[in-house]
C-alpha cells in the first residue's frame, strides 16, 4: 500500500521542470522543497522504525547473541561462548516438548472455538438489534478487564473444593474435578479464560469488516432463496477474509506466547512450573522459569528463539491454509 | 498567521527546554538526591510493612543530609525487580530487602552486592543467630545481608476443634502431645477419629519443608552434593504419611481455598511462623480466641524472615550501610517488633520485656514472645546449596502430585528423587 503513493509523489517531483533560477543563486528553497518531498515521508514513518529497532529488532538480535553464550546469573565464572550447546540442551529437554504440547493444546482449544464464536457473535451484532451500540461495546468488556483480576476470578470458579464449576457438576450428579491436576482439565480451564477474554475483541474486528460488505449481495442472495446460514458462510466469510486472516495470525501469536493466564491459574505462580507436573506450563512460562527462576539466561534465550521460529512457521502455514480454504487459491 | 506560528514554535521550544531541564534534574536525582547542598537520598525497597514509617523521621532528624525514600512494594515483584536491576547493572535501590526463601538466589550473586564485612558488619556477627548470619554469606565469604527479622516456627491449632475431637486444648498439654513427628501423626489420627473424619492439617507442603529444615543436612551437603536420602527422605516420609493417612486437607498455602478453609475450620492445625499470626488474623477474623499456639514437634524451626542488602551498583553505599547499621540496633529492632511484630534476628533482644512478655490475645493470649524466640534459637544451622531453590520446587511439586492422588508410595519417592536430581544438574 505505501509504495504506490510515495513513488507517485517522487515521480511528480522529479518530473517537475527546473525553475528558471537566477544565475549565481543555487535555489536552496527549491532544493529544500525537493528534499522535503523526497525525504519527509521517511521522516514521518521513522518513529515506528526507530521504536521497532530499539524495542523489537535489537532485543531479538541481542537474544540471538545471548543464546550462543553461557550466561548463568548464579555462576558468573562460567560465562562465555558455547556455540550451539544451549540449543542442543534445550531441544533435548523433554520439558520443552511438554511445554510445546501444552501450548499447542491450549491454543487449539482456545483459538478454534474463539474465532468461530466471535464470527457468530459478530453476525448477530451486525443485525438490527435493540441497544446495538451498547451490546457492541459490551462484548469488549472482558478485553478491558485487567487480566490478573479476571484470572483470579476464574481461579476461584475452577477451584477444587469450593469452586462454582465443581458445585455445578455436583448438583447434576457428576464427579468433582480437580482442574489443576490433569492436563485436559487444566487446558480446558485456561482455554476458557482465553476465550472469554478474546471472543468479544475478535467479534468487533469481524463486525468492522462486515460493515464493508455491500448490502446488495445479501439482497440478491435472499432473492435467490439463500438462508441466513448460507449467507453467512457463502458471502460474509469470503468477503471478510482479510479480517479472518488477521485474527488467525494474531491469535496464533497470542496463543504461542500465552503466559499470564496459566501462570496465575497455578497455586504456586511464583515458580511458573505450570502445575505439579507441568500440566499447563506453556513455552513462555518455561522461558520465564529458565531465565528468572533457574537463572540460566543463555538457555532461556535459546528457547525464545525456538519459540520465535515456531511462530514464524505457524504464521506461514496459517497464511497458506487460510488462502486455500477461503479464497480458493486466488492471489 | 506568522505570529501564531512563531508563538507555537516558541511554546514548543519552551516545552523542549523544560523537558531537558527535567531530564537533567532526573539525571542528578539518581546521583545525589537533586538537592544542591549535597543531601543524599537513599531508596529502600521492601514489601508489606517493615515498621519503618516512624523510624525514618528519627533517623533523618539526626542526619539532616540524608533523605530516605521508602518503597513498599509487592513481595514477588520486589525480588524480581531486584534480580533485573542486578542484571541490567542499574536501577537498583540503595537498600533492598531480601526474603529468607530467596536468600540463596541472591547469595549466589554476591559480587553484585556490597560485602558488608568491608563496611564493618563483622562486629555484629556474635549478636546474630548463627544460622541466620550464615544464610547470606556466600561461599567466598562475602556477607550479602544483615538479618532484620526471623519467623521462628510453631504449630497453630484450633482449641474448639481439638476439644470437639476429644484432644487436649491447653497449650502445655498439646505441646506435650507431640514431642516427635510420630507423635504428631498419632495425634492427627486421634483427631480424625474423634472428629468423624475431619482433616487434621492444611496440607503437606509446609510440613515437608519444616521437617527437612530440622535435619542436620538439608537438600545439599556443604560439598554441594545432593543428599536426598538424608534429611529430605525424613521430611518426605512424614509429609506423605500425612496424606496417606488422610490427615491432610491437601490445600496449597496462600491460595483462596486455603484461606477459606482457615475461616470455616477446614483444618485444625498448621505450621505457624511468627508472621503467620498476622495472616490468620487478617484472613479469619471470625476465629478470634479459638486458636492457640504450641511448640512444634522435633525441636526448633524457622520459616521466613528477611535481610537488608546493599546492591554494589549504588553510589552511596557508605550512607546506606550506616542506615542499615542503625536499623539493626536493639532500640530500632524493639520498636519494629512493637509496631508490626517482626521478631528480631538477634537473640540477646529476646530477653527484653517488650518481647518476652508479649502475648497475643487473638491466640488465646499465647505467650508468643517466648514461643517463637525459643524455636528460632533451636534452629539447626543447615547448609543451603546453590541449587536448593530449584530442588525444593521440584520435590514439592512431586508432593503436590501425591496430594492430588496422581502418584503414591515408593514410586512417588523415586519420582521425587529423580526430579531432584534433574533440578540439581
Amino acid at each position: 500500500m505505501p509504495a504506490t503513493p510515495m513513488t507517485a509523489v517522487r515521480r511528480s517531483a522529479s518530473h517537475r521542470a527546473p525553475p528558471p533560477a537566477s544565475p549565481g543563486r543555487p535555489g536552496w528553497r527549491i532544493r529544500l522543497s525537493r528534499w522535503d518531498i523526497n525525504y519527509t515521508p521517511y521522516l514521518l514513518i521513522a518513529p515506528f522504525f526507530v521504536l521497532f529497532g530499539v524495542f523489537g529488532l535489537f532485543p531479538l538480535l541481542y537474544n540471538a547473541v545471548v543464546s550462543l553464550r553461557t550466561w548463568r546469573l548464579d555462576d558468573p565464572t562460567r560465562d562465555g561462548w558455547t556455540g550451539l550447546d544451549n540449543y542442543r540442551a534445550v531441544l533435548a529437554d523433554d520439558r520443552l516438548w511438554n511445554a510445546m504440547g501444552n501450548t499447542i493444546g491450549i491454543f487449539v482449544l482456545s483459538s478454534g472455538p474463539q474465532l468461530v464464536l466471535a464470527l457468530l457473535l459478530a453476525a448477530l451484532l451486525n443485525r438490527r438489534l435493540r441497544m446495538r451500540t451498547g451490546l457492541r461495546m459490551g462484548v469488549l468488556l472482558p478485553y478491558v478487564t485487567p487480566i490478573t483480576a479476571s484470572t483470579v476470578v476464574f481461579g476461584a470458579l475452577f477451584a477444587q473444593q469450593f469452586g462454582l464449576v465443581n458445585n455445578g457438576l455436583a448438583s447434576v450428579g457428576l464427579a468433582q474435578v480437580d482442574f489443576r491436576a490433569e492436563k485436559w482439565s487444566s487446558w480446558l480451564a485456561v482455554a476458557t479464560m482465553v476465550n472469554w477474554r478474546y471472543i468479544g475483541y475478535n467479534a468487533l474486528i469481524y463486525l468492522a469488516a462486515m460493515q464493508a460488505v455491500p448490502k446488495s449481495l445479501y439482497e440478491a442472495a435472499a432473492l435467490d432463496g439463500a438462508s441466513q446460514w448460507q449467507q453467512l458462510w457463502r458471502i460474509t466469510v469470503p468477503m471478510i477474509r482479510p479480517a479472518v486472516l488477521f485474527t488467525i495470525i494474531l491469535s496464533t501469536i497470542g496463543g504461542m506466547q500465552l503466559f499470564t493466564e496459566p501462570l496465575l491459574f497455578d497455586t504456586k505462580p511464583r515458580e511458573a512450573t505450570g502445575g505439579s507436573d507441568g500440566q499447563f506450563q506453556t513455552i513462555a512460562m518455561l522461558i520465564y522459569r529458565t531465565g528468572w527462576k533457574e537463572l540460566d539466561l543463555g538457555r532461556a534465550a535459546a528457547m525464545s528463539w525456538v519459540l520465535f521460529l515456531v511462530i514464524v512457521g505457524l504464521a506461514v502455514v496459517n497464511t497458506v491454509l487460510t488462502n486455500r480454504l477461503s479464497g480458493g487459491g486466488r492471489r | 498567521m506568522f505570529t501564531l506560528r512563531s508563538r507555537s514554535v516558541r511554546a514548543l521550544a519552551a516545552g523542549v527546554a523544560a523537558a531537558l531541564v527535567l531530564t537533567a534534574c532526573a539525571g542528578t536525582h539518581d546521583g545525589d538526591g537533586g538537592s544542591p547542598e549535597g543531601t543524599v537520598t537513599l531508596r529502600v525497597n521492601y514489601w508489606g510493612d517493615f515498621g519503618l514509617d516512624e523510624l525514618v523521621p528519627r533517623y533523618t532528624a539526626a542526619h539532616p543530609h540524608i533523605r530516605i525514600q521508602l518503597n513498599a512494594g509487592d513481595y514477588s515483584q520486589q525480588h524480581e525487580d531486584l534480580q533485573k536491576f542486578l542484571v541490567a547493572g542499574s536501577g537498583a535501590p540503595d537498600i533492598a530487602a531480601i526474603d529468607e526463601s530467596q536468600a540463596v538466589q541472591f547469595r549466589n550473586q554476591a559480587s553484585k552486592f556490597v560485602n558488608l564485612l568491608d563496611k564493618g558488619a563483622g562486629a555484629y556477627e556474635d549478636d546474630y543467630l548463627p544460622w541466620n548470619w550464615q544464610l547470606l554469606r556466600s561461599p567466598e565469604g562475602r556477607q550479602v545481608g544483615l538479618g532484620t527479622d526471623v519467623g521462628g516456627q510453631a504449630i497453630c491449632y484450633r482449641t474448639d476443634l481439638f476439644e470437639a475431637a476429644g484432644l487436649p486444648t491447653d497449650r502445655e498439654k498439646v505441646s506435650a502431645l507431640w514431642p516427635t513427628w510420630e507423635a504428631f501423626l498419632a495425634a492427627g489420627k486421634r483427631y480424625e477419629q474423634g472428629s468423624g473424619g475431619k482433616k487434621f492439617v492444611d496440607g503437606a507442603g509446609l510440613f515437608l519443608e519444616m521437617v527437612i529444615r530440622q535435619q542436620p543436612v538439608g537438600y545439599f551437603g556443604p560439598d554441594e552434593k545432593l543428599a536426598m536420602d538424608g534429611g529430605p527422605r525424613v521430611g518426605w516420609e512424614l509429609a506423605t504419611a500425612l496424606v496417606a493417612e488422610g490427615l491432610s486437607a491437601n490445600l496449597q498455602p496462600f491460595t483462596p481455598e486455603w484461606n477459606a478453609a482457615m475461616k470455616n475450620g477446614g483444618f485444625a492445625a498448621l505450621t505457624c511462623p511468627a508472621w503467620m499470626q498476622g495472616y490468620i488474623q487478617g484472613q479469619a477474623p471470625n476465629t478470634k480466641g479459638r486458636w492457640d499456639i504450641a511448640y512444634p514437634p522435633g525441636g526448633g524451626g524457622n520459616l521466613g524472615g528477611s535481610f537488608w542488602s546493599i546492591p554494589a551498583q549504588g553510589r552511596h553505599t557508605d550512607e546506606a550501610y550506616r542506615f542499615v547499621e542503625w536499623l539493626i540496633q536493639p532500640e530500632q529492632q524493639i520498636a519494629i517488633f512493637k509496631k508490626v511484630g517482626n521478631l528480631p534476628s538477634q537473640p540477646a533482644l529476646y530477653d527484653d520485656p517488650a518481647i518476652r512478655d508479649f502475648r497475643n490475645p487473638f491466640f488465646n493470649d499465647a505467650p508468643v514472645g517466648r514461643i517463637f524466640p525459643d524455636t528460632a534459637r533451636k534452629v539447626t544451622p543447615q547448609y543451603q546449596g546453590r541449587l536448593t531453590d530449584q530442588v525444593r520446587t521440584a520435590v514439592s511439586n512431586v508432593l503436590d502430585q501425591v496430594q492430588q492422588g496422581k502418584i503414591s508410595g515408593p514410586a512417588a519417592w523415586e519420582k521425587a528423587r529423580s526430579e531432584a536430581e534433574r533440578a540439581a544438574r
